[in-house]
Parts: structure tokens; C-alpha cells; sequence
């Protein structure tokens, strides 16, 4: 059999809101996404969190239902009510299954349109984010991806963890909740999809009945698009840990923005780089010829401003600084040398034959219906997904590595025990010993 | 109106056709078809884990499966992942305690390399010393990240290695640091021909393929392999625990927590519906009672009790777990009490009709949720299959959660969650200082 891309349909309501749907046969089941673009990029600087902490708040409370009642509705139908903020939009998102899809409906639209804001849980999400970040910082693998985060973009947009950092759960109130609800979640810049067994006249006449009368607040603020002026310095950056056996290494650069011609070059090249499992070079060089970990991938954060190209692994302390010399070479070897035209093709062949994959479930589905609109990609992305994967040449490939790698430029943290792996590492050039992130 | 039958919730069949096939040599197919995407998952299963070890090769399982990947006679290191995943193919692997299992989801037009290359693997493996020392480095690696820096992975260790005293559910899947060190070649070898033929494995394949051409497939790779016949295992049983054991583990940590396991049942047990719907009234969703008592109120990170849900379940008795992260400023022992107090209450007080209808309907979004893909159905039958010896329980998953009754779900509270059966490991916070005199960690 073939494969058939699903259909989108669109439809744009007076006040802006955008509906886009797709029918979908495979299970009873429906995922309903309300998409705000904007999100925890506009938190202010000392109130990191402000986009996250808005939208979990929306799940605590409407003007009709307590938390634990709108939980037990929700969560009599079986469903699942989900918030969160990641950069560039903000999604709430209630899946269910479809014989269910009305009641579904309602309560989305209710508690994005008619939140309650109960002061009374305030006091409450706050303890819950102090102990929630209290455990995450025990986590080095979390400790380090936030501490490169902030180490490398500083006060920029980008540079704090979307759930908060430690200052914001003593600088955040709740008027900075409502405050942020009130600029960013307007209809003009929100978007719903809607993917599920449920016919499109349906879909759109629930949507038109619950949603036309909801303009939202605004205006919202303007899409942060720029490069951030001051970026950390390259060079090796260590955060002592003597506790650890392992080093998480994290070691980048400033990337490219998502509407970037380069977009499937770079994809592509990367995904030889470091994004291709064992079918990579970091891959094949730090574990598979040398044993020195068990995990390594590099990653493109393709955002509607330029996101990070970062690499992450983890190895016993002892060998830090052989494996970030190891990587830098592997990086320098890329973007010297192109990728061979079988890596190309291979990688190619997978981007297209893993495609399929990508549209079995509905909320697969919704999410990449949900992104073709937060980065206006156009409707017929997916039905032209394969073809722009296909059509990449080798020359083109080379090209984006050759111009958007910086082996020789790249930050480099390791968060693990000093005392075995810092003199090894001051052979590579200046160490900077960091006491806090 | 009436609908397009697709599009309609009340016509969708929820059944799981299952086509099976024995070949001669001991070998079982189990065909899942399904033409929705032109996908399928290719599934093969070898009926041994960490179940199967001996005190100093804790972990020859898990090492093995990596040694799965590292080369045949025709194909180089980590080649058999590159080909296939060059076919838009999810390749991997993993290890539990009942078995192990690799998989590739793949575009169905490439289902028959897959079958080769399985079936090459399992004939012309080829390991040298420097390959397995390589990838013993990389299991050695694996388990530091999992078990020793991980927040609370030695101490979830400690609470198995403490709650079982003959049974090989005590030890980690991924072995113990000193057991993988000692590992050699030759044990891997011999493990490899023990466990690594037709009379032990089942294959699946769910997804878009009809089941002749599926058992043709099979029946050219791998029917031609013969097998020694079905390894014979001692059955160990855990003896009842008469009394509370607990435990401290003390390391680097910003928060204090406790994890408590409960000897409670198999998969094959009809007690696990119950014991799973009890886990989903205690802390699945945030108006499940732990989080409401627990979570909302900010005086813990985390608190789940948590059953692995069928077939996910271990084949022989598993530990329900309760696993609590207090906040900074939680008083511990205070917490425990109060959680111990809350399953009291449970116990007398009963839970409501509500609740429990609650619990179901979660559990039934669920399994629905999970059927839109051919690697989740491919799991579900095969995980029946190996544990059970009856893949068609998959289809009877919704009626058995439909069936349990507020006094089950009491009953099972009263029998299994009961002070003397009660393993408690608490992790106590030390300064990077006291946990350097403590000793390396390992």
C-alpha cells in the first residue's frame, strides 16, 4: 500500500483565530490543541517562567470549575488536560477519545477563554515549582542542558528554562500571570488543531459555536525573531561536581532560525553529524569505536529566532577531555570535508522511508500540524516533505556544513568532578571554573 | 447524518486479529495485520532476561543485546542499525527481566531485509575481544547514568536487592558494577548458544503485511535453524516477607525521598487489574487521591504508587512502588506516616464509585490511544505471548479492568498493602564530603 499524506483543512474565523483540522480513521480518538504563539520568550528577564506558569495556571481553575473539579471532569472522560510553554508558543492540549469530542471541546474552550485565576493556588504552584526544581537540579543531565542554556545565551530570550529558574519562584506573582494571559493569549496569534475521528463539519461548527466570541486579550507581543547581541565566549567552561562518577558535556553554538533556506541541508547534515543514532559520525567515533559512552546526539533548536546547535554526551570522568577533543574533530571533519554522497543518500532515504511513522498516531499528526503553522511553512508542507528532502544535493549539504559548523568557535561545559578531569582539560587551552549557574 | 463508517467511534472494532504459526523447530510466528499505514514492526523476542541470570553475571542479558548489534560475518559494527535505519527504520532494542527483545519499525516494503538480517544476527554473529571490551565500556557507561549518578537509581537498587532474598528480581537488568567487570567473551558466548535459537524466541510482525507472505518470510530466514529445544529454568519463588525491612542509602541530593515496594503478583495473576486500577485511583491524574492530599498541596516533587499495567507486568510476583520526593521542608518520616495513614483510610473507608469509574475510563483511553500504533499492538501481543502463553488476553485487557469492583480494589489493598510486606529504602542527603568517606560509588 502507499502512503496517504493527510489532509489539512483551514478555516480563519472573524476574530483571527485559525482552525486547522484533520480526519483521522485509525483509533476513536481526538487531540485538541489550542496554540498561542508566543511563549516563553517573553518572559520578562527577572520573571523567568511567567509564559509556563500562566499556562499550568489555566488548568487550576475556570470561572465555573475548582481544580479538582475541572481534574474529575476531565479526567472522568479518560482524558488528558495538559499546559505548557515551550519557546515560541504556548500549547494547551486535551486529548480524549472522540465519542467524547463536544464535552472535550467546551472544556478546552473554557479554560483558555474563562480562566479563573483562583488566588488561592498560587501559594500552591509555587511550592510544587520549588520542589519540582529542587529534584531536577539532582539530575545532571537536566543540570547541565539548563546550565549550558543560561551559560550560553545569558539574559537573552533564550537563555531560561521554561519552566523558571531558582530567582523566579522568589520574583513571579500572580499579577504576572494574569498580566502575561492578558497581552499574549489573543486570538489574532492562536491557533487550533484538531485531529481526530470526528468529520470536519462537526469540528468547525463546535469551533464556530465556542470560539467565534473570543478576541482574547492583546495586543500580543512583537515575535521575537533577532540573534542575541552577547553570547558566552567559546572556550571550556566547568562546573565542579565531586560527587559524579560520569561528566555531562554540552558543547554548541548559536544555530539558525526555522525559516532558514538552509533548513534541509543542514537537517541532513546534521543528521550524519550527530542526529542519526548509530548511523552518525559522533556516534560511530565516541561509542561505537571507542566505548566512551552510551549516548551522543547533536541537535539544530530550529526556533523563529536562531535556537542553539548543541551536542550532548556524558562519559566516565576520566575521559572528559579526550571526548571533547574527539568531538571537536568529528564537528571539524563535517564541516571541512562535506558528507559522502552514500551518507547523503542513506540519510535521505531515511527522512522519507521514517515519514510514515510520523502520521500514525493523532498527536503526531497535531504536532506537525500545529508547527507547519507556528512557522508558516504552508499547508502542503507534508504533502511536500519527502520531495524537499529528496531534492537536497550533496553540493548543498557541504555547503550548510561547511558554512553553519564553528568547531573552532564552540562553548564547551562540562558539569562533573573536578578532580578527575580538569588538568586533562587545561591541555585543550583556558578552563573557566564556574561556582554557580 | 450518518457518518462515513470511519469516521464513527461506535462502528471502530477494538479487536486484535492474531494469525499464529509453529514452525518445526520451535519457533513462533505471530502475525498482527493491519493495512492503516504501510508500516509494520518487526518484533523478536528471546525468552530470557535477567530472570535467567546467576549471582556474578548479573547483567550478561543486557551486555548481550548490545553484543547483538556489534557485526556478523558479513556485516561491520553497528552496520545492521545503519542499513536498516537508511530504510526509514526505528531500530533498537531493550532488556527486561523476562526477556529481550529487538525490534525494527520500518516501511513495509523493506519488512523482508529486516527478517534476513535477524535472522543473520542470530546465526553468523561475530564478537573478538576488542569489540566486547568496547562495548562492555559502553554497558559500564550506561549503567552509571542510569543507576549510580541518577538522582534515585542505586537506591531503587536497593529497595529490590533488600524486598527479594532468592528471587533474581533482587539484582538490576543492567547487572552489578563488579559482575560486568568480571564478564568475559567465552560467558557471552556460551550464553549466546544457550539462549539464542528458534526453540526460544517468538517473532511478530504487526502492521501492513498479509499473514501468508509473513509466514513465508519467516519461514525462509529462519526455518531452516535448528534449535537445541527450550531451555529448562529453575522456577524460584520469592517466600512470603514476614515483617517490615527498610533501609537508608545516603548521597549527594537536594532532596529527601523514600521509595516503598509491596510484593504483590505476575502477569498471570488476575489480581493485577485490580492492583493496576488501585494504582490509578491512588496517584494517575491530578484528581487521583495522592495527588490531591499530596502533590497539589506542594509537600512533595513527586508521589506515585506504581504497577507496570499488563502485560507490562513481571512475569512472576512484581513490587507495587511507591516512590515519594519530598519538598524542600517536608518533614520524611511525617510525610511516610501520612501516606501509610491515606492507604489506612483506603482500606476502611473503601473508594468511591466515582473513582474507580474514573480509573477505568483512564485505563481504557489508554490502551485505545495506544492501538493507532502497530509497535504498541505488536507489544501488547507479544508481551501476552512470552509471559502468559496466551496472546489473545490482549483482547480481553478492556473486559478484565470492566470487571473489577470497589471491594476488589479494598481487598487487594488490605491483602498486599500491608506493613509486614513492606520494603522501605529512604535516601538521606550527605555533603560531597561525607559521601566521599562513605566510600566510591559503584
Amino acid at each position: 500500500m502507499t502512503l496517504r499524506v493527510p489532509e489539512i483543512y483551514q478555516v480563519l474565523l472573524p476574530t483571527g483565530l485559525e482552525l486547522l483540522g484533520v480526519e483521522y480513521e485509525r483509533v476513536p480518538w481526538v487531540s485538541l490543541t489550542c496554540m498561542v504563539k508566543r511563549g516563553a520568550e517573553t518572559d520578562p528577564p527577572d520573571k523567568a517562567g511567567a509564559a509556563d506558569w500562566t499556562a499550568e495556571y489555566l488548568t487550576l481553575g475556570t470561572v465555573r470549575r475548582s481544580q479538582r473539579q475541572l481534574a474529575e471532569d476531565v479526567e472522568s472522560l479518560g482524558a488528558q488536560l495538559q499546559a505548557r510553554a515551550e519557546y515560541d508558543a504556548t500549547y494547551i492540549s486535551l486529548d480524549g477519545l472522540a465519542e467524547d469530542f463536544p464535552v472535550l471541546m467546551e472544556i478546552l474552550a473554557e479554560v483558555v477563554q474563562t480562566p479563573g485565576f483562583p488566588p488561592e493556588e498560587f501559594p500552591l504552584l509555587k511550592d510544587r515549582r520549588r520542589a519540582e526544581l529542587a529534584q531536577m537540579l539532582d539530575d545532571p543531565r537536566e543540570l547541565a542542558t539548563r546550565s549550558f542554556r543560561r551559560l550560553f545565551f545569558g539574559g537573552a530570550p533564550y537563555g531560561h528554562a521554561t519552566r523558571g529558574e531558582p530567582e523566579s519562584l522568589e520574583t513571579l506573582a500572580l499579577a504576572d500571570l494574569t498580566a502575561h494571559y492578558a497581552r499574549e493569549f489573543s486570538a489574532k496569534v492562536t491557533s487550533l488543531v484538531v485531529v481526530g475521528m470526528v468529520p470536519q463539519d462537526r469540528v468547525e461548527k463546535e469551533v464556530r459555536r465556542l470560539w467565534q466570541g473570543w478576541p482574547g486579550g492583546g495586543p500580543a507581543s512583537p515575535a521575537y525573531t533577532a540573534a542575541p547581541e552577547r553570547l558566552a565566549a567559546p572556550g571550556v567552561y566547568l562546573f565542579d561536581r565531586p560527587e559524579l562518577t560520569q561528566s555531562e558535556i554540552r558543547m554548541g553554538h548559536l544555530g539558525l532560525p526555522r525559516h532558514h533556506p538552509d533548513y534541509f541541508p543542514l537537517r541532513l547534515a546534521n543528521y550524519i553529524l550527530g542526529e542519526g543514532g548509530f548511523s552518525s559520525r559522533l556516534m560511530a567515533r565516541i561509542r561505537s569505536d571507542l566505548g566512551f559512552t552510551y549516548g551522543i546526539r547533536s541537535r539544530f533548536h530550529f526556533r523563529r529566532a536562531p535556537g542553539p546547535f548543541m551536542i550532548s554526551t556524558f562519559t566516565p570522568a576520566e575521559n572528559t577531555a579526550r571526548v571533547v577533543e574527539e568531538i571537536t574533530g568529528v564537528v571539524r571533519d563535517v564541516q571541512e570535508k562535506g558528507v559522502t554522497a552514500q551518507e547523503l543518500a542513506e540519510a535521505q532515504s531515511y527522512f522519507v522511508g521514517h515519514f510514515p511513522q510520523s502520521l500514525e498516531t493523532a498527536r503526531t499528526i497535531a504536532h506537525q500540524v500545529a508547527n507547519l503553522s507556528l512557522y508558516d511553512l504552508g499547508l502542503d508542507y507534508l504533502a511536500k516533505y519527502c520531495e524537499r528532502i529528496q531534492e537536497v544535493t550533496l553540493e548543498a549539504a557541504g555547503l550548510a556544513a561547511r558554512t553553519h559548523l564553528h568547531p573552532e568557535a564552540l562553548s564547551i561545559l562540562v558539569v562533573g568532578p573536578a578532580a578527575k578531569c580538569k588538568s586533562a582539560l587545561e591541555n585543550l587551552g583556558g578552563v573557566t571554573l564556574l561556582t554557580r549557574i | 447524518m450518518t457518518l462515513p463508517a470511519t469516521l464513527e467511534p461506535a462502528a471502530w472494532n477494538p479487536t486484535i486479529c492474531i494469525v499464529p504459526f509453529y514452525f518445526d523447530n520451535g519457533l513462533t510466528l505471530l502475525v498482527v495485520p493491519d493495512q492503516s499505514v504501510p508500516v509494520v514492526s518487526l518484533q523478536v523476542h528471546y525468552q530470557v532476561g535477567s530472570r535467567n541470570e546467576l549471582p556474578g553475571i548479573t547483567g550478561i542479558s543486557h551486555l548481550f543485546e548490545h553484543l547483538m548489534f556489534r557485526g556478523t560475518e558479513e556485516l561491520g559494527p553497528e552496520e545492521f542499525a545503519r542499513i536498516l535505519q537508511a530504510k526509514g527504520g526505528e531500530i533498537n532494542a531493550f532488556t527486561t527481566r523476562d526477556h529481550t527483545s529487538y525490534f525494527e519499525n520500518l516501511p513495509s516494503e523493506h519488512l523482508e531485509l529486516a527478517l534476513r538480517l535477524e535472522a543473520d544476527r542470530l546465526v553468523h554473529l561475530k564478537l573478538d575481544e576488542e569489540n566486547f571490551r568496547t562495548e562492555r565500556d559502553v554497558v559500564l557507561s550506561e549503567r552509571k547514568l542510569r543507576s549510580v549518578d541518577n538522582p534515585l537509581g542505586l537506591v531503587e537498587e536497593q529497595l529490590f536487592a533488600t524486598a527479594y532474598t532468592q528471587h533474581p528480581y533482587s539484582w538490576p537488568i543492567v547487572g552489578w558494577d563488579q559482575d560486568l567487570r568480571r564478564l568475559t567473551l567465552k560467558d557471552c558466548l556460551a550464553y549466546y548458544r544457550t539462549y539464542y535459537h528458534p526453540g526460544n524466541m517468538t517473532i511478530i510482525i504487526a502492521g501492513d503485511v498479509a499473514p501468508e507472505a509473513a509466514r513465508d518470510l519467516v519461514g525462509r530466514y529462519f526455518g531452516d535453524i535448528p534449535s537445541p529445544g527450550r531451555p529448562a529454568f529453575p522456577k524460584v519463588i520469592e517466600p512470603p516477607q514476614r515483617g517490615e525491612r527498610r533501609a537508608v542509602f545516603k548521597k549527594v541530593s537536594q532532596v529527601e525521598a523514600f521509595l516503598a515496594g509491596f510484593h504483590v503478583v505476575g502477569l498471570d495473576h488476575p489480581d493485577v487489574y485490580s492492583l493496576t486500577l488501585l494504582s490509578a485511583v491512588l496517584s494517575l491524574g491530578k484528581a487521583s487521591r495522592l495527588y490531591q492530599e499530596f502533590v497539589r498541596p506542594g509537600r512533595v516533587a513527586e508521589l506515585e504508587a506504581y504497577l507496570a499495567p499488563p502485560p507490562w507486568t513481571a512475569q512472576d510476583p512484581d513490587l507495587l512502588v511507591f516512590r515519594a520526593i519530598a519538598a524542600p521542608g517536608t518533614d520524611l518520616p511525617r510525610l511516610e506516616k501520612d501516606l501509610w495513614d491515606s492507604l489506612e483510610r483506603l482500606k476502611t473507608e473503601g473508594v468511591s464509585e466515582m473513582e474507580l469509574a474514573r480509573a477505568k475510563k483512564i485505563l481504557k483511553a489508554q490502551t485505545v490511544q495506544g492501538l493507532a500504533k502497530n509497535f504498541f499492538r505488536g507489544l501488547l501481543v507479544g508481551l501476552f505471548h512470552l509471559k502468559t502463553g496466551d496472546a489473545q488476553r490482549v483482547n480481553d485487557i478492556l473486559n478484565c479492568y470492566g470487571a473489577v469492583t470497589r471491594e476488589d480494589l479494598v481487598r487487594v489493598a488490605r491483602e498486599y498493602l500491608r506493613e509486614d510486606n513492606r520494603t522501605v529504602v529512604t535516601l538521606q542527603p550527605v555533603s560531597p564530603e561525607e559521601s566521599q568517606a562513605l566510600g566510591p560509588l559503584a
